[in-house]
């Protein structure tokens, strides 16, 4: 778990897997609720037939970013200790088109696999065993691709230092763009359908 | 789409928009009067008898906070210290409840550390008064042996300063100190 409620509250590390384990199962359930245990479901994304993945995900972000920036705002969350992954350019976007390429053909994505695996589905109990196989052997042939792996470094970037402006300002603009995305993909849908 | 969360996000989003920062280093704010009152109280700093009872009675969320260059810490450093360049000082995310002890050579650098924390909001932060010469002075090789040197694996400077500091590079430690012999 990242920093704040760990160092704040100083949980032990036994609680901390166990509200990780919590966590992890009310994540999978939503998962599950939401339809995203459906391979098929998620391929319509890629076919522009079904927008789910992206309410999902994009209500999942603007929840979190007004949670994240409200909580910090008013005190109670410390923003300065919660963890930003590093930016690594070249990198996550040969790894971001290789993961498309395998949700596409997958119809599943790591988390969605652990759900769909957890349902019962055969496919994505498979989607799971070929995530870590391939898991394994990139750890294993990390030697040559070590050099590209650090290659095209950013640190941790954020959208207001990248766009210097002010934090607030990109949280309004981006509910502004959730909801005038949400609203144009269902009509798509209703036209659709 | 769901109207009601709808419109609540974009509320909560809009007034983001003019709710300002939510970085808490941003929001830094001196009271100075505050500060020179812990100044004049002597609030401020700790001696080095006093921190080397604390980290040999394992006082709790303690931090020792180490502001020299990396040489001066690979030769010498507290035990339990750790480095944190001063350029780092106002980025490294501290608790709250941590009781900070900074140290530098002199204990000018740490002072002044003493005030950035201080101007972020960190409450219980200390300096060693006279820096790491201090500590060697008075914890590792006193006139007058103390537990406390014994603890710490000093040696009084009655019996010779070669040995002092455990023996092994104490030259180049012996150079950081404050009083020569």
């Amino acid at each position: 778990m990242t920093a704040p409620l760990v160092d704040f509250a100083a949980f032990s590390a036994a609680s901390q897997l166990a509200i990780a384990v919590f966590i992890g199962l009310a994540f999978g359930f939503a998962l599950e609720r939401a339809g995203l245990g459906d391979a098929r479901k998620l391929a319509g994304q890629f076919y522009v037939t079904d927008f789910t993945v992206l309410k999902v995900m994009f209500s999942a972000i603007v929840t979190a970013m007004l949670g994240a920036y409200w909580l910090a705002r008013l005190g109670v969350l410390d923003l300065a200790r919660v963890f930003v992954p590093e930016t690594y350019v070249l990198p996550q976007l040969a790894g971001g088109a290789l993961f498309g390429i395998g949700f596409v053909l997958a119809g599943l994505c790591p988390g969605t696999s652990c759900v769909a695996a957890a349902t019962g589905r055969g496919d994505g109990a498979l989607t799971v065993v070929g995530m870590f196989a391939g898991v394994l052997a990139t750890g294993l042939a990390f030697a040559p691709l070590r050099a590209f792996y650090a290659s095209t470094a950013r640190g941790s970037l954020t959208l207001p230092q990248l766009l210097d402006l002010p934090y607030g300002v990109v949280v309004c603009a981006i509910v502004a763009i959730a909801l005038a995305v949400f609203r144009i993909v269902e009509r798509w849908e209703r036209r659709a359908a | 789409m769901n109207r009601t969360l709808a419109i609540a996000a974009l509320v909560l989003g809009a007034l983001a928009a003019i709710g300002g920062s939510p970085y808490r280093a941003q929001h830094a704010n001196v009271d100075a009067a505050r500060l020179a009152r812990a100044i004049a109280h002597e609030d401020d700093h700790v001696t080095a008898l006093e921190l080397a009872e604390w980290i040999r009675d394992r006082k709790p969320r303690l931090r020792i906070i180490d502001l020299r260059s990396e040489r001066e810490f690979a030769t010498y450093h507290l035990p339990r210290a750790e480095r944190v360049p001063i350029e780092a000082i106002p980025s490294t995310p501290f608790a709250r409840d941590e009781t900070l002890v900074l140290i530098s050579d002199g204990g000018a650098h740490a002072a002044q550390a003493w005030v950035l924390l201080q101007s972020l909001g960190y409450r219980d932060v200390y300096f060693l008064r006279g820096g790491l010469g201090e500590w060697l002075d008075d914890v590792m090789s006193p006139a007058k042996p103390s537990d406390l040197t014994r603890y710490f694996g000093g040696v009084p400077r009655a019996t010779g300063d070669e040995a002092a500091y455990g023996g092994g590079t104490s030259a180049a430690v012996k150079a950081m100190r404050r009083r020569g012999c």
